[in-house]
């Protein structure tokens, strides 16, 4: 296993979402329990993804990353911290070393902005320089390949895999620690897949930061991860290095996944 | 042998605010037959959705169309008049391309599955619910809890399924499914690609897939067609697709995807596909083709080759023996 600090470390997580019933049942709040139990570490500058089926609760992992959802169980560590248990103030400070790219691009961007203060609005609330936004805009803006004209533009304006760069670079604005990505390529065309995975990569090593990502495409992972964890209704599986797992599968879920993969691609 | 569907000449443009007709499908001419799985590949852009949307019916009051296309033998699109009485939501069901952003947020997947078998069948709510949990099944979705949830109470992937339940309880005979499986994981994908080929043999379903993925569309599909600036660069069948791609872009999409257990360098195509309204004179690939030569800066025509057809000069050799 690879040394290094620790980033992400999650203990026994148990969480999921607070539902009220329809009708009468809405008098009963309960909280239908997605992730039952995570362990999950994440090292300084490792690849590492999150393979599961649609509805295993990928998502739900990274929202209790992401402070945006408290576990009902377990703790929480980013970098160190117990993100859970610091005041809401210092725990945005720690959030801030973390990019984070969600699952729908489409929704993700706010449409009365140009590119431009998409990119500096981070930063100006960050209260940075107005020369120092420009520099930094301009700095992440030539990394991801965006160019001048694409930042006047309006993400409605933009294609998919524009859209996905811009949201690429506005993650790694604060220069952070480690990158989330939910699900990067699958709303992408494969040839636009190929150069998001490139840049990802590109990023990863000149930043030297680490990488989680989230993807139900085990090709995609073979390209972004070195080590992968399975999880499968909640729970983790099966993990370690993603080239033994295509290979060497040893859960039954695993194995099942790779033929499917085998038969249909 | 019933067609399905039919195009002959088929062009559709979108009108700009400065009333500029820009083309997305640039002439298109295929017959589906009834029952049978047809392929629509190609990047984003190139007016893949725009012909799905044209056959079944939603196309936005600003389209402009020239050409024929036929429906069960029905012409639904003659030049720029269009008429889908009987045929939209009745024999042509659509799965869309952003399922997130289709289904009604304000409604629970239960409601919207009632309003369509309402519509199509008259039944009540009751009799609607129950054969609803049915088609939810089908997804793989669990009934009793999903049939009650919002959509943005389930993941992309359920979201996903859950537009392909509400597609296929409209009974319709053709299903346009647009990039039906991009957001679910293989086992999911294998299952349902098997749910909707036992419907073609149980309903005589016929299905047209949109997708990007050649490899996998080669596995399932009984003919591709590729398509490249709103044109079909090439039509084979789906077996040949992936053992002898034809023409140099559909070589260059299958190098793209990336398989399993082969490390092998992810090659994009470099460059963009044009932009609407930008015209190339001669092959409309030939700006990006690494393969491109003299010749190329005339259109060329569609060569049949190896039972499949490829618009390409390098085949005006071969072509026909
Ligand atoms: N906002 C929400 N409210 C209630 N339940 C939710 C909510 N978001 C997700 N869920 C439920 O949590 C479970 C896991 O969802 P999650 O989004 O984490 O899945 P996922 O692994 O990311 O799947 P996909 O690959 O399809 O995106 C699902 O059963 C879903 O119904
Ligand atoms: N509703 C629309 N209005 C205007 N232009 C459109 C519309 N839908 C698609 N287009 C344009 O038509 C072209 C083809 O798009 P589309 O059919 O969506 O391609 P694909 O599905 O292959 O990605 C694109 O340039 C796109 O911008
Ligand atoms: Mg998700
Ligand atoms: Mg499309």
């Amino acid at each position: 296993m690879p040394d290094g600090n620790v980033i992400v470390l999650l203990k026994d997580v148990v969480a999921g979402y607070q539902t009220t019933g329809r009708g009468w049942r809405s008098l009963f709040k309960h909280v239908n329990v997605v992730l039952r139990g995570v362990n999950l570490r994440v090292y300084d500058g490792e690849r590492v993804a999150i393979i599961g089926e649609s509805g295993s609760g990928k998502t739900t992992l990274l929202k209790v990353v992401l402070g945006l959802l408290k576990p009902v169980k377990g703790s929480v560590e980013v970098l160190g911290k117990d993100i859970y248990k610091l005041p809401w103030r210092e725990r945005v400070n720690v959030l801030k070393q973390v990019g984070y790219v969600p699952q729908d691009p489409y929704k993700a961007l706010n449409p009365k902005l140009r590119v431009r203060t998409i990119l500096s609005e981070p930063l100006e609330s960050a209260k940075a320089k107005p020369e120092e936004v420009e520099g930094r805009v301009r700095e992440v803006a030539k990394m991801v390949q965006l160019s001048d004209k694409i930042l006047d533009k309006y993400p409605g304006e933009l294609s998919g895999g524009m859209m996905q760069r811009v949201l690429i670079a506005r993650s790694i604005i604060h220069d952070p620690e480690i990158l989330i990505l939910d699900e990067p390529t699958s709303a992408l065309d494969v040839s636009i897949q190929a150069q998001i995975i490139e840049l990802i990569n590109n990023i990863h090593k000149k930043l030297e930061l680490a990488i989680l990502t989230v993807t139900h495409d085990l090709g995609v992972a073979q390209y972004l991860s070195d080590r992968a964890v399975i999880l499968y209704k909640g729970g983790v599986i099966e993990e370690g290095y993603i080239d033994d797992i295509i290979t060497r599968p040893k859960h039954e879920y695993t194995n099942l996944l790779i033929a499917s993969y085998k038969a249909s691609i | 042998m019933v067609l399905a569907v039919k195009a002959k000449d088929l062009r559709v443009g979108y009108m700009d605010e400065e009333e500029n007709i820009l083309w997305a499908v640039k002439g298109v001419s295929f017959e589906v037959r009834q029952g049978e799985v047809f392929c629509l590949v190609g990047e984003s852009g190139c007016g893949k959705s725009t012909i799905g949307n044209t056959i079944i019916g939603i196309l936005p009051p600003y389209a402009v169309t020239e050409g024929e296309l036929y429906v069960f033998n029905k012409p639904v699109v003659v030049g720029n008049l269009r008429d889908y009485t009987g045929i939209r939501g009745r024999v042509v069901s659509y799965v869309p391309q952003n399922p997130g952003t289709s289904l009604n947020p304000y409604q629970t997947i239960g409601t919207q599955l009632y309003y369509v078998l309402n519509s199509v069948y008259g039944w009540d709510k009751k009799k609607s619910l129950e054969v609803a949990k049915k088609y939810l099944s089908l997804v793989e979705l669990d009934p009793e809890s999903v049939i009650d949830y919002y959509p943005h109470e389930l993941s992309g992937g359920m979201q996903q399924r859950a537009a392909i339940a509400i597609a296929l309880s409209t009974g319709a005979k053709i299903l346009v499914a647009d990039e039906p499986t991009s957001a679910l994981d293989a086992h999911l994908r294998l299952q349902l690609i098997k749910l909707l080929m036992k419907l073609r043999e149980t309903e005589s379903l016929t299905l047209i897939l949109i997708t990007h993925d050649l490899v996998s569309t080669g596995k399932i599909c009984d003919t591709v067609a590729v398509v490249y600036s709103g044109k079909i660069v090439e039509k084979c069948s789906g077996s040949n697709v992936i053992i002898e791609p034809l023409h140099p872009y559909t070589q260059m999409l299958a190098d793209a995807v990336p398989l399993l257990g082969i490390k092998r360098p992810l090659k994009s195509i470099p460059g963009e596909p044009p932009k609407p309204g930008e015209e190339i004179a001669g092959c409309v690939f030939a700006p990006r083709c690494p393969l491109a030569f003299e010749k190329c800066v005339e259109p060329p025509p569609s060569f049949n080759v190896y039972n499949g057809e490829v618009a390409c000069w390098r085949y005006a050799n071969i072509a026909g023996r």
